[in-house]
């Protein structure tokens, strides 16, 4: 029975751990004191944890078009601020302001600082860790 | 006879007692977050180990780290050690698991977090697996009573973070955790000691306040996504060519050499050593503590 008990709990505290995933350290990701604008089309909204990712195709400072990775809130994090998954479709045309990645020319990722849609006027963003 | 049955009655009604000394930890653990604040939030500044005891092997593994290796496909739902208790960014929820006959308390768990495995703290004195048995980042950890003082060693972790920029722990490390508890509030000291990239064990504490809101006891679940990181791609700097080194000079006029760290970056005297070379920056920036 004891092993039972014991089989039981690890068992629970196995599963709960599949749970788990990394974070990233923001300062060493991106950076955090400077700002950038995009405008262009959705392409994809990953609506999901440890952390959402808007994909946007939009020009870079050469005017080719590339496909941005914006990093933002969790899933909890966006409910609690009135984003669901459905909230920004592909196609959506937007404006993200956000903080450069890093490595901007290489992997064209960006923190998100807000999103706005001119379609609907709609504005979303506040910070988030 | 009568004496014999009511010796026997009081050791076994003593048996079922927790020894006196014990404690209650169970409970959700608000994080009180009033110190290392930058580190457990948003996460530390890039190639800041001011205060880690690195050795040579330590310092390279880092200065070899690129954050987009956790954006990397396979990586992203990647467990943290169990020392994420001491730098990551949650709370914590702790219960005991008892033994169904006699009562005892058989394990402490420690819940999961978004981020890291649960902690199991075996208190039945079983011993630790051997050095080749499967590590994990989970790892082996067990647990004894020191007075009312929890006192928990964690073995057999992978390789994980010591700080969330690069500092890594090898899956040699061992981790002890004492848990002291002072009325509402929580106090845990994380010892990190690793042959393989620490000169000296590196410590750090944490507080936390009781709360009646109840912390979670396991994450989201973690999903795997587009991040940016090509499937095939390791990203990673090459010896030398790390473009940060200079950062926290740049960002708060302290030498290099304190930001690389190294054993005697821990103490208060390296302050003597290297006040000639700090350079009070003309205006605080970034993380100013505003």
């Amino acid at each position: 029975m004891k092993k039972k008990i014991l089989s039981l709990a690890f068992a629970t505290a196995t599963v709960l751990g599949v749970q788990a995933y990394a974070h990233h350290s923001f300062a060493s990701t991106y950076l955090e004191a400077e700002r950038m604008t995009i405008e262009g089309d959705v392409v994809q909204f990953l609506f999901r944890n440890p952390h959402s990712f808007l994909h946007v195709e939009a020009k870079d400072s050469t005017g080719k078009v590339v496909r941005y990775s914006v990093e933002w809130g969790g899933a909890a994090q966006l409910g609690g601020q009135g984003v669901q998954n459905d909230t920004i479709k592909p196609g959506d045309h937007v404006i993200v302001l956000g903080a450069p990645g890093r490595n901007l020319a290489a992997d064209h990722r960006m923190r998100m600082v807000s999103v706005s849609r001119p379609a609907d006027k709609k504005t979303w963003g506040q910070p988030f860790n | 006879m009568i004496r014999k049955h009511i010796s026997l009655g009081l050791v076994a009604l003593l048996a079922a007692m927790p020894a006196m000394a014990e404690i209650d930890l169970s409970g959700s653990w608000a994080s009180a977050n009033h110190e290392d604040s930058l580190e457990r939030g948003g996460g530390p500044n890039p190639d800041d180990w001011a205060g880690l005891p690195f050795n040579e092997s330590g310092r390279a593994k880092a200065l070899s780290f690129s954050q987009s290796v956790i954006s990397m496909p396979e990586r992203i739902c990647w467990f943290q050690t169990q020392w994420h208790i001491a730098a990551g960014p949650f709370s914590l929820r702790m219960w005991a698991v008892p033994d169904p006959i006699t009562g005892k308390v058989q394990a402490w768990m420690i819940g999961a977090w978004e981020t890291r495995a649960p902690m199991i703290i075996y208190m039945d004195r079983r011993p630790h697996p051997g050095p080749n048995a499967p590590h994990d980042q989970t790892g082996f950890t067990t647990g004894v009573w020191n007075g009312d003082e929890l006192i928990a060693t964690t073995t057999h972790i992978k390789t994980g973070y010591i700080r969330r920029n690069g500092a890594a722990s090898s899956d040699k490390a061992t981790i002890t955790t004492h848990f002291n508890r002072h009325g509402n509030i929580l106090t845990a000291t994380l010892i990190m000691e690793d042959p393989v990239y620490l000169t000296e064990p590196y410590i750090l504490t944490r507080s936390y306040n009781l709360s009646t809101n109840p912390v979670s006891i396991g994450g989201p679940p973690c999903i795997q996504g587009d991040e940016g990181v090509e499937s095939g791609m390791v990203p990673h700097y090459l010896p030398g060519q790390n473009p940060m080194t200079e950062e926290m000079t740049a960002l708060y006029g302290i030498p290099v050499e304190a930001s690389m760290g190294g054993a005697e970056t821990m103490y208060p005297e390296f302050r003597d050593k290297i006040k000639d070379k700090f350079k009070l920056p003309a205006k605080c920036k970034i993380n100013c503590g505003n």
